[in-house]
């Protein structure tokens, strides 16, 4: 089935005009002209028959198995499921940080055990869930932090360049630059991890719970951030909690229900409702709220109908 | 920043002037004869001592992303005062002199070796470990190897000075406060602490990235083990080097570097230079103080570290804080 006709009017961002384009470059979608040239182009991502167990370890706890998609410029992706069903892991074995039980990971064409890291490097960023830092650094050198990274001998972080500039203005980070990044609230440091993953300067961005700590405005500027960054060529793999901001983002998503079970495919196909329900263990409803489609969960069967 | 480093440089060649200059008997050059055989030795001793703590103090910090991390957090020192003890007691078993002045030395050197050989085997696959859990868990952990030795050496420790004379429990208690008094052997310790930093140096930008995280430095290209690997061998080099040359003076390890980050020294690159120049220079300072303020009675190097550096990096720290808040 075509995106287009399932999401209706609703799911485009007010006045988008990238969304048809990202339906028609959609390879899931019916045959057709466009989706057979979409499957010409080379994927991004590749996983084929991917299996993780908690915490890589072979005699760890299964998190799932069999799990296959392709990611191709331009496209999001959302990784949803409940608490411990392997989200972070997921990204962290497409990032290579994380020991594989079964499958294959293909980055361009090549293998993730065949790549040179520091090429790695170059085609893809990962913005990990948890940072540390230790010891005292300014927003501005934080986010610059894997820029120019074959420049061994930096000493210090040099003049921000016009994408730098451009980025921190459109995260609102330019009245923190000078800040302590130890200083900054927990929303703040995200946006700045986020900045740090984007000015990495990769193609695929694969980013573990952006939005964990952003509130609804700054959910939105994320969304729109990581539509830019695809739009322009690049590719998100993207954990999020929210189904709502998963659904303005996605045009693919990867459901993964904690049991062992994971499925990939098109936004519309994997957030029917009955299937997102089944997957966290709650009744889930799609309603359409001024023209768009929002979830609402929480309510069993009789209490709903009350 | 090249232009910090090279005030730091010319700094650290100040303060050696000063402390050549600065004599028992007053300021000024002294003879020849002492000059070179008491005063430059001595000097370079405690500059080569100061640069090593200080640099393995940084080098540390940033591979147990703690900054309360110091040299003596893996145990080494205390490897090295029970061997000085071990050699000072020894020494003067029955009341006579039996073995060379060197031999303290000596002891304390195979002391941290054999301390720093035993955090290796227990670290080892620590440091091999890597994924999104290890991360905390590895540093912590290390830190938890570093103390334990720390413990049992310092046991040893005070078991040697309860059965030390009273004679020999002079020379021990100094030798444990830290102190350059007869030093002279500055060879090793310029050794290790300029290999120590061709080690890591090169590798700067990696400690960074390291410290905001092993799975994401790894992303980045970081072979993470390895830089580990040499890290901690870079850190157990220059410590055992400095306390095998003027024991273990405290503080020295902990606070330059800090202070340097205090006052703008954020990136490795720039921290790892400084914190050895820094570290050697304040070393030189605080031995040229102890020397003199109650000549002809030479204090302990490390008494006069923490009496003049304690309120100059509380000062430091306090009003750092102050400038920080936003």
């Amino acid at each position: 089935m075509s995106r287009s006709k399932v999401d209706g009017s609703g799911s485009a961002p007010a006045g988008s005009p990238l969304h048809s384009s990202r339906d028609a470059s959609s390879h899931a979608g019916m045959p057709s002209a466009a989706t057979s040239q979409a499957a010409l182009i080379e994927p991004l991502l590749s996983v084929t028959g991917l299996g993780l167990r908690a915490g890589g370890l072979p005699d760890g706890r299964l998190l799932f198995e069999r799990l296959g998609f392709d990611v191709r410029a331009g496209e999001c992706w959302v990784v949803l499921g409940p608490n411990g069903s392997g989200k972070s892991s997921l990204l962290a074995a497409l990032a290579g940080v994380f020991e594989r039980a079964s499958g294959e990971v293909v980055i361009d064409g090549q293998a993730l055990d065949a790549w040179k890291p520091d090429a790695l490097a170059d085609r893809r960023a990962w913005c990990p869930q948890f940072w540390s830092d230790p010891f005292p650094s300014s927003v501005l050198d934080t986010v610059q932090l894997a820029r120019n990274r074959h420049d061994a001998w930096l000493f210090e972080t040099p003049e921000p360049d016009d994408a730098v500039q451009g980025l921190m203005a459109r995260l609102e980070l330019v009245e923190l630059a000078s800040a302590d990044v130890r200083t900054l609230s927990g929303g703040e440091r995200q946006r700045v991890a986020i900045a740090t993953a984007l000015l990495q300067d990769a193609p695929l961005l694969l980013l573990d719970e952006p939005a964990s700590h952003l509130d609804l405005g700054h959910q939105q500027l994320l969304v729109d951030v990581l539509r830019g960054h695809a739009d322009s060529g690049g590719a998100v793999v993207v954990s999020l909690h929210d189904l709502n901001l998963a659904w303005d983002l996605a045009d693919h998503v990867v459901l993964l229900d904690g049991r062992g079970g994971a499925a990939a495919g098109p936004r519309a196909a994997m957030m029917k409702p009955a299937r997102l329900g089944a997957a966290f263990g709650v009744a889930i409803q799609q309603v359409a709220v001024a023209s768009q489609q929002r979830f609402w969960s929480g309510l069993r069967g009789e209490e709903a109908d009350r | 920043m090249l232009r910090r480093l090279a005030i730091m440089l010319a700094l650290a060649v100040a303060a050696v002037a000063v402390g050549v200059a600065a004599g028992s008997s007053g300021w000024g050059w002294a003879t020849p004869e002492i000059l070179w055989k008491i005063r430059v030795p001595r000097v370079l001793a405690g500059f080569g001592a100061g640069a090593a703590l200080a640099l393995a103090g940084a080098l540390m910090q940033l591979l147990t992303r703690n900054p309360l991390a110091d040299p003596y957090v893996l145990g080494l020192s205390g490897g090295a005062s029970v061997g000085a003890l071990l050699m000072l007691w020894l020494g003067t078993l029955g009341g006579t002199m039996l073995l060379p002045d060197w031999s303290v030395a000596i002891g304390s050197g195979a002391g941290a070796l054999v301390a720093a050989a035993v955090l290796f085997v227990l670290s080892w696959r620590l440091l091999g470990r890597t994924g999104l859990a290890a991360t905390q868990e590895s540093s912590v952990a290390l830190l938890l190897v570093g103390v334990m030795i720390g413990t049992a050496c310092s046991a040893f420790v005070s078991m040697l000075l309860v059965l030390a004379s009273e004679m020999q429990l002079r020379g021990m208690v100094f030798w444990l406060l830290g102190d350059l008094n007869g030093a002279t052997q500055w060879g090793v310790a310029w050794v290790a602490w300029l290999a120590a930093l061709a080690l890591v140096w090169p590798t700067a930008r990696q400690l960074d990235w390291l410290a905001r995280g092993d799975a994401w430095a790894a992303t980045l290209g970081v072979p993470v083990v390895r830089r580990r690997r040499v890290a901690l061998a870079a850190a157990a080099l220059a410590t055992g080097a400095a306390v095998a040359t003027a024991g273990a003076i405290g503080f020295v390890g902990l606070v330059v570097p800090h202070a340097l980050r205090l006052i703008g020294a954020r990136t490795a690159a720039v921290l790892l230079p400084a914190s050895a120049l820094g570290g050697g220079a304040f070393v030189v300072l605080a031995d040229a103080v102890a020397r003199t303020v109650v000549a002809p009675v030479q204090l302990p190097v490390g008494v006069i570290a923490a009496a003049v550096g304690v309120p100059s990096f509380l000062v430091l720290l306090l009003q750092g804080g102050r400038r920080r808040g936003r």
